[in-house]
């Protein structure tokens, strides 16, 4: 992905960011990942199958996640985990919020001064 | 309650490629699910029914709009939002409306040109035509020589000014600040 490419995908979406999330810890299978988002979320975003692995089917796709083999894959369960891309493009996100969230405290700051 | 053979029957709305690469995966994640639900109440199974059915339902049409026109334009879960770039490319998604549209108004072109060989003609003769559309036509080319001769003098002007060098004289003055 060119750097261009790389920066077009940002702002992510909160879903999306937030899987993301769920997968910067630990690698983990998708019921897992959906009652993390909720769970990180405070129960605000309740991801249903369909739009969870629309979201996954475009992160493999762009490489920023992959799927790990799993010797027992019993009940179709398949375990996902960020890539090098992913963790990169998380960082940048990452950091595009700190950099927003810094630049308006400093405002709201100014403004109440 | 939607039963897991309902559940893989609306799978079936998505992509062979799709549905291969992801439907068993998906029927195990809405198993636990059901499973996590079925000892709370009515409506928190009615909840799930209706997001889980709204989702695939939904996920399904992504996935064939995606194969369709490409990742251009999410619709309603995109990875990236679709924001205004200097490098910004028209997306392939208005091309291909566009081309329906235009495919559209050549149907209907053909349409009534089929319709107004089947009518009969009218034995009533016309007539001359009225001197009125003949000044009408001549008044919309006087008002694009109009147009087009203030647009040159607009051009003119730009173009004497840029000689001279009067628009640099902003530069000039920032740059003495």
């Amino acid at each position: 992905m060119s750097p261009t490419a790389m920066f077009e995908s940002l702002p992510l979406t909160e879903p999306v960011l937030l899987i993301l999330l769920s997968l910067a810890e630990q690698p983990r299978h998708g019921y897992s990942i959906l009652k993390d988002v909720e769970e990180m979320s405070d129960g605000r975003v309740v991801l249903s199958t369909g739009t969870l692995y629309g979201a996954l089917r475009r992160l493999l796709d762009e490489e920023w996640i992959e799927r790990i083999e799993e010797e027992d894959t019993s009940r179709g369960r398949q375990a996902y985990r960020l890539t090098s891309r992913g963790r990169k493009n998380l960082q940048l996100e990452v950091g595009r919020m700190k950099h927003l969230t810094r630049l308006a405290s400093l405002r709201i700051a100014a403004k109440e001064a | 309650m939607l039963s897991v053979g309902v559940y893989r029957t609306l799978l079936r709305l998505y992509p062979e490629f799709h549905r291969e690469r992801f439907a068993e995966e998906m029927v195990g994640v809405f198993e636990e699910r059901r499973a996590e639900v079925a000892s709370k109440s009515r409506f928190a199974r009615g909840l799930l029914l209706a997001r889980e059915a709204t989702g695939v339902v939904g996920g399904a049409f992504h996935e064939h709009w995606r194969t369709l026109v490409g990742d251009s334009i999410g619709l309603w879960f995109p990875t990236r939002r679709f924001t205004m770039h200097t490098e910004f490319r028209f997306p392939k998604t208005t091309a291909v409306l566009m081309t329906i549209i235009l495919a559209g108004v050549m149907v209907a072109i053909k349409k009534g040109e089929a319709i107004s060989v089947s009518v009969p003609p009218s034995s009533t003769p016309i007539g001359p035509i009225p001197p009125t559309h003949s000044v009408l036509v001549g008044g919309i080319v006087l008002m694009f020589a109009f147009v087009y001769l203030a647009g040159m003098i607009g051009w003119l002007i730009l173009f004497a000014m840029r000689r001279s060098g009067i628009h640099r004289l902003s530069e000039t003055s920032g740059g003495a600040n």
